[in-house]
């Protein structure tokens, strides 16, 4: 086509046209790169006022002492009950976040109706589009009161809730699978016998665990549970919209040839769909956590702020603190005039944040491009 | 392979697990935004009563004063009773000797200042520095918790110091019995309506009025404003350049290693968290760059914009791919330029989408708390002149709605406002995500036609 | 025509920015919020009578009050505590004569929820809990109770001056919860049945405040300095402000009578 034109125009005319295409087109990538050199600045202005601080104090306090004493004197910098705290919500968060996404997004891409994917969609959007200070408002106003005043009870709800479901299922598929085992004659009753027997066990197990979290007194409503619960929910739409985005590129074919083959839908989708789309699954979780990681305003008004390691570590009860709670609580007394290691800890902070989420998308990039690959 | 009525049964389990999941999500939301809807819409429309009407006359001239004169003096009719018992029982205290009037001192200080909140300060003291204690209770269900703090007074239990206290009310008509202020309490229980004249009111002033007195009178305007030109000063950064980017990236860009850099720079530049910016903001645009000597809108507005930027250039790429090919090869093949065929076809069909992407960045900018605390939110300040945000901090909904529900000294008192300022934030948010969505699904129809 | 329209809008608006940039008729104040209360009330009061004046307060803690006065990011820097040795070596470095204004006292009232049986603690007591080695109240006589220890973020002034008065060289339990202001420590206190926090006067409203050493926090025992645990509230300028300028008699008000009767209804003590 261009040598077409070129045909019509003058020489000098073309010259003309291919320097101003050539000036606009070097004009729009400076525009472009302009995101790249915030991204670089990002990173040198942050580590600049990061790097300081280790000189001051090197790494080893730091990454290794839960100590974390900034205006004592002598101060002390230990973050690592504070990486622990960032860990333990995350993990918290990624515990809601991926069972639930993932099997909400299997759900939106193959078993609802179009229309009904239609009302789901916006629900979506709306918890990712709701802001994340609304979300510690209520996670401090309305969640910690009633962890504290009804913690137990709503706690023990919330395991009926998910455990009767999942044991009943358990049952009788395990039941089903025992009755198997046994000749045509004997295997209804044997598959009776085994369902009571596991039912009542699960029965057990579950009233068991409800009345132990039934007397659970909760001191503090702003812990790390309240925290997680609501990072999760924030979470969601990320790792939803993600793994659908995932689950959609597998593509009819697939699915065609498993239902072909006889596989119900369950099967198709855990067997075939789902092992096709782990990579982009797992790009979701990355997101998603990272997501939950980066978020402040919830961390800050909802998980109590106690710099420590709970006794036990995966007591989700007790209050924590985040790097980015620290960051946003702390920058009140960062007086970078006096240069002191307590303005540019914050930095050092920051830096790792940074360093971790450039890593995650490093990491969700490569498994997206490698899944990409793998599909041409 | 278990028999064909467990797969059965797997498959129809399966297909109810996610639909449960997607009905826990729904109800989530359903969970976050009824008590944010439910108690924030009381904020705007509640049960007014007299002493609302009057700060607003008094403090921002609104209302009939014709009106009010008339309503004051039925009220000071029906308010009469209570300061006569009062000045009796003073009277009677006075009559007594000191030893008598010892133990009801201090009971009588605490009543007195219980009746100040409930109807406003009590004739004839001396007036006081603070707006929020010339007026009475301004909400009727307010009006109602005070009613019980002065009928009774809240007292603990500790009989068993094994156990926490029991919350007692003891009626303080009892303190009282046989004094000139028996009397008074069933009095302030049977006409508390007529002292306060309750009435159904629309209070549109919650949006457009300044806060007086930290946010115990007035509305959340200077907030809502604030938010405005953060939100609008993120998009004039951000749009322009997240639109010529993904142009480029689209139109022009070759796949190289260069242009692969340049999109994984842009995703981390995406996955910054939030905060992160915020320091940023501090470090580069106002210690470094100096757009502003302190905190400023127009700071915050960079740094919120280099937040969405990302999103923008996103949203514009796929609304761009999104342009049928041929579009670009008739223009092309009609002897336009490649520049000539974007700007008359390519984004003229891509519009919607890349307004669409645009609408949903303003509500995550409108909503963004972290950027802001260290580069433009203020506690308290006025409504900004548009010269003002290139050199003054603001007030913004996010982060007030943060600043009163944790650092204000009288927290409870004004939940209502912190509920009205979430509802109204959430509400704003929501209205830009529902036209992008509205606006999509007009663009799809399109499309399919 | 239309391009030379917004040329010319935009130049007139940056003159006029720039103009901008020169104007005192701003009052801007930074730092701690135990001041925040009166900062804000002085605020509604003078721009009240001097509706012209935009004064903007941030609550953001003494550290960044002290370093907002240092950075000239802000006229009146809010301290709860004084200006620390290296804070004033500072200021004197970048050339800030920092002048120093104590508008108020104000006591560090113990704080428990009110169903709280406990009828007061010890100096030491006090130390014990924030220190980790008392951690229940029946420890203390009361319930058999977690003690949730709440306290102020470190970058408050609140946080040093309990530091300096009451936990010394012994560092806080890890297991205390921080919180980011006054109001909130109130607002926990006043959820959670098994706390303890420590507030401003101003901030007692619906608390059980606990006498330390059996004296109550009072007006009376902050001015004669019986309570173990108060301290001065402080305003600091950037030199003395020059008399009739809105920032002189803003920052003056504190001597008024109007001034320390709002200093006293918030809940603080004036200065004589």
């Amino acid at each position: 086509m261009s040598e077409a034109r070129s045909l019509m125009l003058s020489k000098k005319a073309s010259r003309r046209r291919r320097l101003a295409s050539l000036a606009g087109q070097s004009l729009l990538f400076l525009v472009t790169s302009l995101s790249s050199v915030a991204v670089l600045f990002i990173f040198i202005f942050i580590a600049k006022d990061a790097i300081p601080f280790f000189e001051l104090r090197g790494f080893r306090e730091f990454f290794s002492s839960t100590q974390w004493y900034p205006s004592h004197r002598p101060p002390e910098f230990g973050a690592l009950a504070i990486f622990f705290g960032s860990a333990i919500v995350t993990l918290g968060a990624a515990l809601v976040a991926v069972p639930l996404g993932v099997l909400a997004a299997v759900c939106l891409s193959d078993v609802l109706p179009f229309n009904l994917r239609q009302i789901a969609k916006p629900v979506i959007e709306m918890l990712a589009a709701i802001p994340s200070v609304a979300y510690g408002f209520f996670a401090l106003v309305v969640l910690a009161p009633l962890l504290q005043t009804r913690g137990g009870g709503a706690l023990s709800l919330v395991l009926w809730a998910v455990g009767v479901p999942v044991s009943i299922l358990l049952v009788i598929v395990l039941g089903e699978m025992a009755g198997e085992r046994f000749p045509e004659k004997v295997r209804r009753p044997v598959t009776f016998l085994a369902m009571a027997l596991l039912g009542v066990a699960a029965l057990a197990g579950l009233l068991r665990a409800a009345s132990f979290l039934n007397d659970l007194k909760i001191a503090s409503g702003a812990n790390a549970l309240n925290a997680s619960l609501i990072l999760g929910i924030m979470a969601l739409p990320t790792v939803v919209s993600v793994s659908e985005d995932a689950l959609q590129a597998v593509g009819r074919d697939l699915r065609m040839a498993s239902y072909a083959l006889g596989a119900t839908r369950a099967e198709t989708l855990l067997r075939v769909i789902i092992p096709a789309a782990v990579s982009g699954i797992a790009a979701a979780v990355i997101l998603g956590i990272m997501r939950a990681i980066g978020e402040t305003m919830v961390v800050w008004m909802a998980s109590g702020n106690a710099a420590q390691i709970p006794q036990p570590w995966f007591n989700f009860l007790e209050p924590i603190r985040t790097l980015t709670a620290t960051i946003a609580g702390d920058m009140g007394e960062a007086d970078q005039v006096t240069g002191s290691a307590r303005y540019h800890v914050l930095f050092a902070m920051a830096l790792c944040l940074l360093v971790f989420s450039f890593l995650c998308n490093v990491a969700s990039e490569w498994i997206v491009a490698r899944t990409r690959r793998r599909m041409a | 392979m278990a028999g064909t009525s467990t797969r059965k049964l797997l498959d129809a389990s399966f297909t109810g697990f996610g639909i449960m999941s997607i009905v826990l999500m729904a109800a989530s939301l359903l969970v976050i935004l009824a008590p944010i809807f439910s108690k924030g819409i009381s904020a705007y429309v509640f049960r007014a009563t007299i002493e609302h009407r009057k700060a607003q006359l008094d403090l921002f001239e609104e209302g009939s004063e014709k009106r009010l004169h008339e309503e004051l003096g039925r009220v000071a009719a029906a308010r009469k009773p209570v300061y006569d018992m009062l000045s009796a029982f003073d009277a009677e205290l006075a009559s007594k000797p000191a030893a008598e009037r010892r133990p009801y001192t201090a009971e009588l200080k605490e009543l007195k200042a219980e009746l100040r909140a409930l109807l406003g300060p009590i004739p004839g003291e001396s007036k006081r520095m603070l707006i929020r204690d010339h007026y009475g209770q301004t909400r009727w269900d307010r009006a109602l918790v005070e009613q019980h703090r002065v009928l009774f007074a809240e007292q603990y239990d500790y009989s068993d110091p094994t156990k926490p206290g029991i919350k007692i009310w003891v009626p303080r008509a009892d303190r009282f019995k046989g004094t000139a202020l028996e009397p008074l309490f069933p009095y302030v229980r049977d006409h508390l309506g007529d002292m306060l004249l309750p009435r159904w009111t629309f209070y549109r002033g919650f949006l457009t009025q300044s806060s007086r007195d930290a946010h115990f009178f007035g509305g959340i305007w200077p907030e809502v404003l604030g938010t405005f030109y953060l939100t609008i000063g993120a998009m004039l950064f951000a749009v322009p350049i997240g639109v010529i980017s993904a142009i480029y990236l689209v139109e022009y860009a070759r796949e190289n290693a260069l242009i692969r850099l340049l999109r994984s720079c842009i995703s981390t530049l995406a996955g910054v968290p939030s905060i992160v910016f915020g320091l940023f903001g501090l470090a580069f645009f106002i210690n470094a760059a100096h757009v502003s000597n302190s905190k400023s809108v127009l700071a915050g507005s960079l740094t919120l914009g280099l937040l969405i930027l990302p999103t923008v250039i996103r949203s514009s790429e796929e609304a761009l791919r999104a342009v049928p090919a041929t579009y670009k090869q008739a223009a092309l093949s009609l002897g336009a330029s490649t520049w000539k065929s974007i700007t008359s076809v390519i984004l003229p069909a891509a519009l919607p989408g890349i307004l669409t992407g645009i609408v949903i960045s303003m509500g995550r900018a409108a909503g963004e708390t972290a950027p802001i605390i260290f580069t433009a939110a203020v506690s308290v300040g006025k409504p900004l002149s548009l010269l003002q945000t290139l050199t003054q901090p603001t007030p913004a909904l996010p982060w007030n709605i943060y600043n009163l529900c944790t650092e204000h000294e009288a927290v409870d008192e004004i939940r209502h406002v912190q509920y009205g300022m979430v509802f109204t934030l959430v509400v704003l948010v929501l209205i830009l995500n529902l036209s992008a969505i509205i606006l999509r699904a007009r663009l799809s129809k399109k499309l399919r036609t | 025509m239309k391009k030379t329209l917004i040329a010319a809008v935009c130049g007139v608006a940056l003159l006029a920015g720039t103009a901008g940039w020169a104007d005192n008729s701003k009052i801007v104040l930074d730092g701690s919020t135990t001041v925040g209360p009166i900062a804000k009330a002085f605020a509604e009061y003078y721009m009240g009578k001097h509706p012209e004046v935009n004064i903007t307060v941030s609550e953001s803690g003494s550290g960044n009050g002290a370093k907002a006065i240092i950075n000239g990011t802000a006229d009146i820097g809010n301290l709860s505590r004084r200006m620390k040795e290296e804070e004033f070596d500072a200021a004197k470095a970048k050339g800030v004569d920092v002048i120093e204004h104590v508008v108020a006292m104000d006591a560090l009232v113990i704080a428990v929820h009110p169903s709280n049986p406990v009828k007061g603690l010890t100096k030491d007591e006090l130390k014990q809990i924030y220190i980790g080695e008392i951690t229940n109240w029946k420890q203390l006589g009361g319930p058999d109770m977690k003690i949730v220890v709440i306290s102020r973020d470190t970058n408050s002034g609140t946080y040093e001056t309990f530091q300096l008065l009451v936990t010394k060289s012994d560092r806080v339990t890890d297991k205390a919860e921080y919180v980011g202001s006054n109001g909130a420590v109130r607002q926990r206190v006043l959820t959670t049945a098994g706390a303890i926090g420590y507030v401003g006067l101003a901030f007692t409203e619906g608390l059980k405040s606990l006498p330390v050493n059996d004296v109550e926090a009072t007006e009376e025992t902050v001015n004669d300095k019986s309570y173990p645990i108060s301290r001065a509230l402080y305003m600091y300028t950037n030199g003395e402000p020059a008399t009739g300028t809105p920032l002189a008699d803003f920052v003056n008000l504190y001597k008024t009578d109007d001034g320390k009767k709002i200093i006293s209804e918030q809940g603080f003590v004036p200065v004589k």
